[in-house]
């Protein structure tokens, strides 16, 4: 469970601070994949990147004791220049895996990048780039996962991989994931939690919370 | 409960790691890493060879060679020191979505990686110095380096305010181009403080360069004398930029994550 705690956030603009949130309290549950959903603007990312500690809330407290991953996102840390086995050992070192021989063998193989793992990324299609950082993720062991929309550009047998390595980690950690595809979060989801007007709702039941998103 | 040694060890861990990813994507090109040494070199080199071919001998009591290049090095560590610090928390905002990776941990990063290439350089003046007969022996090697340290600390932590302002306002990034224009004038490279009147030296001394610049070539000729520069003035204004940039620093790294 990750507790938020009076939380309060803005961004700075020319018509004065926008408050996304103001004086939030919510217990967000992480037992299963939670789906975030919203309308644009709503405050996902926002949230998201809140929850993974890439941002910080001007009042208030995220507090967890459990070890979370980085918002994996299409280009979170991938740096165009260096090549794939170069960006994982980056992610690697400042993840500080034990071993980065076989953190790098690992996600060269569930990355089905094969000779293309020792081409500089900016050669990758999107694709290509999105099993990357999946693949570092998912080789390192995390409480809770989270996913913004990393896996939408992967090809079907990819996603099918993506979706039982999820599956596998789910006995053990959480996933929390922002997505507009509805598809795609029916497939790794199973519960809801609903941003509205800076308030948070959760349904334990993915279907009924998708019914309120959708009934907007 | 996290301790302080393993908050010590998470820090060298990210530091190290975005070390070696500065090295591999800054010099990716045909000539890699020894670009990095070899420009600042010729640079240095060229500009103090041919003021000394124009008009040889001594400054006092200075060969017109050393005079020069110690003015060009200091004032060259300064420039592409603060240039590089100052330009790292806007490149590597990609990066802080890693929670450990924090802005402070890129102005180190870039800080480390120009001090070292400036060691590099050094190392190459010194081979040239053997090279062309020139060498002599450091009075004071202890000044020497501490003066050299004392600029890098200023260097960095000027650096560290330019970013701080220039991740608010990115107007300063012009402001400070023109600011750094003349330094390249009024820094003592190409002359001695010791050739001004002494009733302008005010106009000069207040500029920390100048003292690090005159107080190097002190250290190296002691008979050069240290007439109107002082230690002290380097060391104190040196801690309290320090200072005004981690308290800058302190007061503002969660907001400059989100801009």
């Amino acid at each position: 469970m990750i507790r938020i705690s009076n939380l309060t956030k803005s961004y700075p603009s020319q018509l004065g601070p926008q408050y996304i949130f103001r004086d939030l309290n919510f217990d967000f549950p992480t037992e299963n994949n939670v789906a975030i959903l919203g309308k644009n603007g709503a405050g996902k990312s926002t949230l998201f990147r809140m929850l993974a500690k890439s941002e910080y809330p001007d009042r208030g407290r995220i507090i967890t004791n459990r070890s979370m991953s980085w918002p994996v996102a299409l280009q979170t840390g991938i740096h165009p220049q260096m090549t794939g086995r170069e960006n994982t050992r980056f992610i690697g070192r400042i993840n500080n895996v034990k071993s980065l021989r076989q953190y790098e063998k690992r996600v060269q193989e569930f990355a089905e990048l094969g000779g293309k793992f020792d081409l500089p990324v900016k050669n990758y299609s999107s694709g290509m780039r999105a099993k990357l950082v999946f693949a570092c993720c998912m080789n390192i062991d995390f409480d809770i996962y989270l996913i913004d929309e990393a896996t939408s550009v992967g090809d079907p047998t990819f996603r099918r991989k993506a979706k039982l390595a999820l599956a596998e980690k789910a006995k053990s950690a959480g996933v929390i994931m922002v997505s507009h595809e509805l598809d795609q979060i029916r497939e790794f989801c199973h519960s809801a939690v609903l941003i509205e007007n800076g308030q948070l709702h959760y349904y334990p039941d993915l279907e009924e919370g998708i019914k309120v998103y959708m009934a907007d | 409960m996290i301790t302080v040694r393993e908050q010590l060890h998470a820090w060298k861990r990210v530091i190290f790691a975005l070390f070696l990813r500065e090295l591999q994507s800054k010099f990716n090109d045909k000539f890699g890493l020894s670009w990095a040494f070899v420009e600042p070199f010729v640079f240095v080199f060229v500009l103090s060879f041919a003021r000394s071919f124009v008009s040889g001998g001594d400054v006092h009591s200075i060969p017109l060679f050393v005079f020069m290049m110690i003015g060009l090095m200091g004032l060259q560590s300064f420039l592409t020191g603060m240039g590089a610090v100052s330009n790292s928390i806007k490149k590597n905002k990609p990066l802080y979505a890693f929670r450990q990776v924090h802005p402070i941990s890129a102005v180190l990063t870039s800080g480390l990686l120009e001090f070292t290439i400036k060691l590099g350089v050094l190392v190459l003046m010194a081979l040239a110095l053997f090279l062309l007969h020139q060498t002599f022996a450091i009075a004071n090697p202890l000044l020497l380096i501490t003066i050299y340290l004392s600029l890098w600390i200023l260097t960095i932590s000027v650096g560290m305010l330019f970013a701080i302002a220039a991740s608010f306002v990115a107007e300063v990034d012009k402001v400070k181009a023109m600011l750094q224009r003349p330094l390249l004038f009024i820094s003592c490279v190409f002359f001695s403080l010791q050739d001004i009147p002494e009733q302008y030296w005010h106009w000069f001394t207040w500029n920390p360069l100048v003292h690090a610049i005159e107080l190097a070539r002190y250290a190296c000729f002691e008979t050069y004398g240290n007439n109107g520069v002082s230690l002290n003035y380097l060391i104190g204004v040196t801690i309290v930029t320090l200072f005004f940039s981690l308290a800058a620093y302190h007061i503002t790294w969660k907001r400059l994550l989100a801009r």
